[in-house]
């Protein structure tokens, strides 16, 4: 299956910004699951300096810098990528859950190593004994870690709210477990740290998710949203998607962007301005099903 | 303290203690220690009254170069005078090279670290480091991996912690591989003690620091992408309130580098510049004082703006070099400390030359049990260097701390380090009781050399403020010592103070003054001219008080108060009453440090725009300034003193004011530096005779030839007036020479025409035809008082009130300040912060 995406970001300043610099992580990657076919970012006003590189996480990253004086900025990204089906995970054929913590502690092989540091608790996932709290009904002694993952992911799911005007994105965790809502980003910080309070590797993925309109209803232009799960590492086996928001696993209508060890690490634009007085900020991201080669969007800003 | 010095040579009286650990200079039999011979004769030539007499002048140097440190836990952020005691700590030369060796080992060690963490990870592959030290360590900065530095060095500098044991063995306590503060401190010490015992200095054939600071500058040039003939190296330092600020503006000057802050610099195109007047220029070379992850706060989202967004891009970009490299911070974490043996066997099958002190990370469960089984003959710090915390020496622990420190480390075992307590060596000291013994630490520094690396002849030694005192820290209260590295043969002696490359460009522009320093020197101006006219006052009204102590005597003093409360509190201040108790109110307005305006808080905003633009002030100036506070800042203004003591101290004020102004005058080229300065100072001139005149003169008084008199005086212009008009006191002349006579310096229209003057020759100032802002206020300020009538404005209507004379001084009263807005728009505006764009 085909997929177009086009995700525009859009700042407007009340007062002229003399220079803007920015890090994009908005270039989709491959995986086992997904084949990229076309990337293209777009900045107006022209950047000066645009730089493409391969982010520590392997994740590509740009950096662009705008130079001349601006009271509008706007970021588009648009994206062809090809998703193939995958086998639904063997979540019970996993290893027990402490064993997998053992694991990652003991194997110096590349991939355990690189998955090992998944592990350790972030700015965004820091470390609070709630979380070991948090942890406990769903991981019991000895259940394989995929079982337990799932077991966590449906109280997620079922526990909070997802309600968009409930957090920022510098809500503290402890804030948002408190009231019990909050949004993708949210539920997917959580439950990273709550896995990697029992030492299990577990990685924040930032993408979207294909939206189907109601049957009958045209689809919106822009109603897509960014959208942020994570994987979680099953020793010998490899990385597993798991959505909390959606309560869903290997979800085929996922679409990867990048990961990294949270938000921060992986956030589709930064930027810091000099100048520019407040400022809004419109995004407006679209997912659709590409058809054959006609589905290519006209894309006009 | 001196007099208990007198009938026996210093180091005589010093007695070590019994039983105690390793003394630095008696040995277990109570003798001197060999290597100290030479000193403690040289010493012995000395009366203890020629001693004590060097010894105050050498503070007196300290002091009036402003050597200071300082210190968090002064809730008043003030600087604290440095700390230097007069014995110097001396090093024999086979101490001196097995440390040498031991230390250029280690500093191999850490730069082959980084070079394997930032890049391919083999210590945690092969399992010779955990790999928690690493992912679990904020320090490991995953912005930096794959960025291979320019020459490929990570390390450029680096400071390691030395300490020696009960049994004579050196340790290595810990390193310092981002920003090793204290070679600036160690350099200033060398200079102060060898000027201050020269003979000794002479005689016991000291290793010179001058070879180190040349090599050291020497590699930072290497490392320039660009502009390699003459590359543009900045110090950046995160600013004056920064603990060891006055080491980032001394090293500055002494390597001949910009100091700079992040606000200075900025990234354009991939490249690093700083913001001068005119413009910006090109950086080739960060010597920075900023940790790592301070360094970019948009790649490090860091929400401090103390560094420069884009700088890592610009790394990458390899159009900038930064010493030491981003990301260096990781080395330092005391969570390495436990492997650092076992790696240098991996990578170069050598034992530690210089062993480590050692220490245990409670992450591994083993180390963790040892800790845990003997808290009291540990230190426990944080494992991460990222969070700056204060050791705890687990020996002054209650039973319930200690388990309440245990139940912290098993919460969160990997985030410390418990290392051994070992009694340091001590060594004499000179206290308030004579010579004792303290317990000390040496700093060591390292520079990379082109292929190795080269240790500082020398170091900061710092000595704990007391004997029993685990914790040797300057930061605590205690203090330094100079550290002699000494060497059986002849040294070498050459002065860095000398060019040491001949390729240089004769320039005349004043043009390299960024627009920081530019905004300070003006300010700096004006506190400096707003503190002679509030002396100038306050000498003024004291003179009268004393003269004429009962009330009603010397009616002028009503009016002078006036101005001088209106000068201090800002010219809205109206209707004010007169002071109910006059005296108390001089001292308030003289001393109290708390009062908006006063000349105390003059004084300290003088202090403070000075140490912002230390590398711009000549070392004399600065003395002016520093001797400027002692009588002043320093008096207790609950402590009465008389009025002949304050008038004493404000007629030393008046002629320490014309020092610097004669300074200013005499002694700074005509830069763009210079003008700033001078256009604070005329703006304030101008604004104290505006405040001044009205105040005096707007309404007439039937005893208005004692407030003329006291015009002329303050203003300074009563001998040119006498020459003229002899004792005949009439307002018009006096406000003809004080308003609109051009010969007169301290008229209002001479501040006019000097500020038009320099707004001129402000960059930019010729270019188009129309008049900028700030020129064409100058031009109406000058042309405004040039066309004024003097007769017209000295009348008065029948009222006694001088309608005409008020409404001039009122506009220039109002306008006047523009010219500074119009100035600080024009050249200061970039001075913009910058900020985080929301999320989305």
């Amino acid at each position: 299956m085909m997929y177009d995406i086009r995700h525009v970001t859009t700042y407007r300043y009340t007062a002229s910004v003399t220079l803007c610099q920015n890090i994009a992580h908005l270039s989709p990657r491959n995986s086992p699951r997904q084949t990229v076919l076309k990337r293209d970012l777009w900045v107006r006003p022209d950047p000066v300096i645009l730089d493409v590189h391969t982010d520590f996480f392997g994740n590509t990253a740009h950096f662009f810098s705008v130079q001349e004086p601006h009271r509008e900025l706007t970021v588009a990204a648009t994206h062809r990528v090809e998703l193939r089906g995958s086998e639904p995970p063997p979540l019970a054929s996993t290893m027990a859950w402490e064993d997998a913590a053992e694991y990652l502690r003991r194997t110096k092989t590349p991939e355990a190593l690189d998955a090992f540091q998944y592990a350790f608790d972030t700015n965004l996932t820091a470390r609070r004994p709630q979380w070991l709290e948090y942890a406990a009904p769903s991981f019991t002694p000895g259940r394989p870690i995929g079982e337990a993952c799932r077991d966590l992911m449906g109280r997620i799911y079922s526990e909070f709210v997802y309600d968009p005007r409930a957090t920022t994105v510098s809500t503290p965790l402890l804030d948002m477990f408190a009231a019990k809502r909050g949004v993708c980003q949210d539920f997917a910080h959580l439950m990273l740290a709550t896995l990697r309070s029992l030492g299990l590797a577990a990685r924040y993925v930032s993408g979207y998710l294909e939206t189907a309109p109601p049957p009958g209803k045209a689809r919106l232009v822009g109603a897509d949203a960014s959208h942020a799960w994570l994987q979680v590492y099953f020793p010998e086996q490899g990385w597993f998607d798991f959505d909390p928001t959606n309560n869903a696993v290997a979800s085929e209508r996922l679409l990867l962007l990048a990961w990294g060890r949270d938000y921060d690490d992986v956030s589709p634009l930064k930027g810091v301005i000099l100048g520019g007085g407040t400022h809004t900020v419109d995004v407006a991201v679209d997912v659709i099903a590409a058809t054959g080669n006609g589905g290519d969007l006209d894309f006009e800003v | 303290m001196l007099g208990s010095l007198a009938g026996e040579s210093v180091l005589r009286r010093y007695r070590a203690p019994l039983g105690g650990g390793f003394d630095e200079m008696i040995d277990g039999d109570g003798r001197m220690r060999d290597h100290w011979h030479g000193f403690g004769s040289s010493l012995d030539s000395l009366t203890p009254q020629e001693f004590a007499g060097r010894w105050e002048d050498a503070q007196k140097v300290l002091h009036a170069n402003g050597v200071s440190y300082n210190l968090h836990s002064d809730p008043r952020g003030a600087y604290r005078p440095w700390k230097l005691d007069p014995i110097p700590f001396l090093v024999a030369q086979e101490d001196g090279d097995r440390l040498a060796k031991g230390l250029v080992q280690r500093a191999r060690l850490l730069e082959a670290i980084l070079r394997d963490l930032y890049g391919p990870r083999r210590l945690l592959l092969e399992g010779v480091l955990p790999a928690e030290v690493v992912f679990g360590n904020p320090a490991f900065l995953r912005a930096c991996h794959g960025i291979s530095p320019p020459t490929g060095r990570f390390l450029h500098m680096l400071a390691v912690d030395v300490g020696r044991g009960p049994d004579g063995q050196f340790w290595a306590l810990g390193d310092r591989t981002q920003v090793p503060n204290g070679a600036g401190y160690a350099l200033e010490n060398r200079i102060i003690l060898s000027r201050m015992l020269p003979e000794a200095f002479g005689e016991c054939n000291v290793q010179r620091l001058a070879l180190f600071f040349r090599t050291f500058r020497d590699m930072l040039r290497s490392l320039a992408p660009h502009h390699r003939d003459n590359p543009r190296i900045v110090l950046l330092s995160p600013g004056p309130k920064h603990e060891t600020y006055f080491e980032h503006a001394y090293l500055a000057r002494y390597l001949g580098y910009t100091l700079a802050e992040g606000a200075d610099l900025t990234v354009r195109d991939n490249h690093v510049y700083l913001k001068f007047l005119d413009g910006l220029q090109p950086v080739d070379v960060i010597l920075r004082r900023l940790r790592d992850e301070s360094c970019d706060p948009l790649e490090f989202h860091s929400s401090s703006f103390a560094g420069i967004p884009g700088l890592v891009q610009a790394v990458r970009a390899r159009n900038v070099a930064i010493a030491n490299a981003l990301g260096c911070g990781l080395a330092e974490s005391p969570a390495f400390l436990p492997y650092l043996g076992a790696v240098s066997r991996h990578l170069f099958g050598e034992d530690l030359m210089l062993p480590t002190m050692p220490s245990y990370w409670c992450g591994e469960a083993k180390q963790r049990e040892k800790v845990l089984a003997s808290l009291d003959c540990m230190v426990v710090k944080a494992a991460f260097s990222r969070v700056r915390s204060k050791p705890i020496f687990g020996i002054h622990l209650s039973e319930e701390s200690k388990r309440k420190l245990s139940d912290q480390i098993r919460a969160n075992p990997s985030a410390y380090v418990g290392q051994q307590y070992l009694p340091l060596s001590q060594a004499p000291v000179l206290t308030d009781r004579g010579i004792e013994p303290r317990p000390i630490l040496v700093r060591s520094f390292l520079c990379a050399s082109e292929k190795d690396f080269f240790l500082m002849p020398g170091g900061l030694t710092r000595f704990a403020q007391s004997p029993e005192s685990m914790l040797v820290s300057v930061q605590e209260g205690g203090g330094s010592k100079d550290t002699w590295v000494l060497s059986r043969n002849s040294v070498s002696t050459f002065s860095l103070l000398k060019p040491a490359h001949a390729n240089v460009e004769i320039t005349r522009g004043g043009a390299d003054l960024p627009s920081r320093s530019a905004d300070h020197l003006f300010w700096l101006g004006r506190y400096v001219e707003r503190t002679e006219g509030l002396i100038r006052l306050l000498r003024g009204i004291v003179v009268r008080l004393i003269e004429k102590p009962s009330e009603g005597e010397a009616p002028e003093t009503a009016v002078l108060f006036r101005a001088a409360r209106l000068l201090a509190e800002g010219v809205t201040a109206n209707n004010l009453p007169d002071p109910a108790d006059p005296e108390a109110e001089v001292r308030s307005l003289a001393f109290d440090r708390d009062r908006v305006g006063s000349l105390a808080f003059n004084l300290a905003s003088i202090g403070r725009a000075a140490s912002t633009v230390r590398d711009r002030v000549s070392m004399d100036m600065w003395r002016v300034i520093a001797s400027l506070e002692t009588p002043m800042g320093a008096s207790d203004p609950t402590e009465e003193i008389t009025l002949g003591d304050v008038l004493d101290v404000l007629n030393r004020g008046v002629i320490t004011l014309a020092a610097f102004a004669g300074l200013a005058g005499e002694s700074m080229t005509r830069g763009h530096g210079w003008r700033f300065l001078d256009i604070g100072r005329g703006v304030e001139r101008a604004m104290h005779l505006i405040v001044l005149i009205r105040a005096c003169l707007r309404h007439t008084t039937q005893y208005e030839p004692a407030v003329l008199e006291a015009m002329l005086e303050i203003a300074d212009s009563q001998m040119t007036y006498r020459r003229r008009y002899l004792n005949t006191l009439d307002a018009a002349a006096v406000l003809d020479l004080l308003l609109a006579d051009e010969s007169n310096p301290r008229s209002l229209i001479s501040q006019f025409v000097r500020l038009r003057l320099d707004v001129d020759h402000l960059p930019n100032g010729q270019a188009g035809t129309l008049l900028s802002p700030e020129r064409r206020l100058a031009l109406a300020f000058l042309s405004k008082v040039q066309l004024a009538d003097i007769a017209q404005l000295a009348k008065a209507d029948s009222r006694g009130k001088r309608w005409q004379l008020d409404a001039l001084l009122e506009w220039l009263e109002a306008e006047l300040p523009k010219l500074s807005e119009a100035i600080s728009q024009l050249y200061l505006s970039h001075l913009q912060v910058s900020r985080h764009l929301a999320g989305n």
